[in-house]
């Protein structure tokens, strides 16, 4: 039996996966990259001092095991703190 | 509004650094008083912590402009744990962030100023004013979320303009600002939807989970 905190989680799940999937979607039929704009105004802004480039000084998760999986544990693990403590705070009585 | 290492001369890091410590230093005394004062307190900084920490890494396309960018959650996070403290839990988001390749370390204070304290503070003082003239509170939490997120993008441009273009920072600023707006206002009125959407879940179920008291952290008055 699924309860009502639960069918709410779900549907908010899919409809944001479908906003992300539609939005990716429409940019790819678009012919568009779909980059990121903190780093498409961050590399404008480079190139107009000199000697200016973005680096890293520390090894990112994500060259490692790529964004699509880096981002997709870093989701997870925060979905759960969120999800568990929401449900302590928030849950009906009656779903519980 | 994540500026990488390497953009940023290190004269202005150390400013943005140090317009940020005071911030974080009164954060983590109000944080300290609220887990004192209510059980709830620590539960409800953890999930505005995770919170903020996904919803300013989430990259959501914007088929429109052809690119992607993200929200920034603090104006939803101040209005329910105060601006204080949330200004502590973006600094430890935009530290994991990088590690997820987004912004960096000497930029860290840079990051906090705009997202964490501009786009904290500016969203709440729109969501105390609309209060004062009794606005609903689903609509002051919205314009909190949209007028927070907008003011970070345009105060990383001017972070940039100050440090790369000390020569035409004006122009500069206004050329940053207008590289971000296309992509940054359809996510500002995402920001309002989900804004005004929790809070107003929030003071319908916990009403007394809400900040209440004035710049400050958390009261259950």
């Amino acid at each position: 039996m699924i309860d009502r905190f639960t069918k709410t989680a779900l549907v908010l799940m899919v409809v944001i996966t479908a906003i992300f999937l539609i939005g990716a979607y429409l940019g790819y039929i678009g012919g568009h990259g779909m980059e990121g704009t903190d780093a498409m105004v961050e590399e404008h802004a480079a190139s107009t001092a000199a000697n200016v480039e973005a680096t890293s000084l520390v090894p990112a998760i994500t060259d490692l095991v790529g964004e699509p999986l880096g981002f997709t544990i870093a989701g997870i693990v925060a979905g759960l703190i969120v999800g568990y403590i929401w449900t302590g705070l928030f849950r009906r009585q009656e779903d519980a | 509004m994540h500026i990488s290492d390497g953009i940023l001369a290190p004269e202005w890091c150390l400013v943005w650094f140090a317009i940020a410590i005071p911030f974080i230093a009164v954060g983590v005394w109000q944080i300290k008083r609220g887990t004192k004062e209510s059980a709830s307190y620590l539960p409800m900084l953890a999930m505005m912590g995770a919170a903020i920490f996904v919803i300013a890494v989430w990259h959501i396309p914007v088929p429109v402009t052809g690119s992607c960018s993200h929200p920034i959650g603090t104006p939803m996070s101040a209005i329910i744990v105060g601006p204080f403290p949330t200004v502590v839990l973006s600094a430890i988001a935009l530290f994991f962030h990088v590690f997820f390749g987004h912004g960096g370390l000497t930029t860290l204070g840079a990051n906090i100023v705009s997202m964490g304290i501009v786009g904290t503070f500016s969203g709440y003082l729109v969501y105390l004013l609309l209060m004062k003239v009794k606005s609903p509170l689903w609509f002051a939490a919205g314009m909190a979320g949209f007028v927070g997120a907008i003011l970070t993008y345009i105060i990383t441009a001017l972070e940039l303009a100050l440090s790369l273009n000390p020569d035409s920072v004006l122009s500069h600023w206004v050329l940053y600002s207008m590289g971000f707006m296309p992509t940054q206002l359809p996510l500002a009125i995402a920001e309002f939807i989900f804004t005004a959407g929790i809070v107003q879940y929030i003071a319908d179920r916990r009403p007394d989970l809400l900040a209440k008291k004035l710049w400050g952290g958390f009261s259950s008055d």
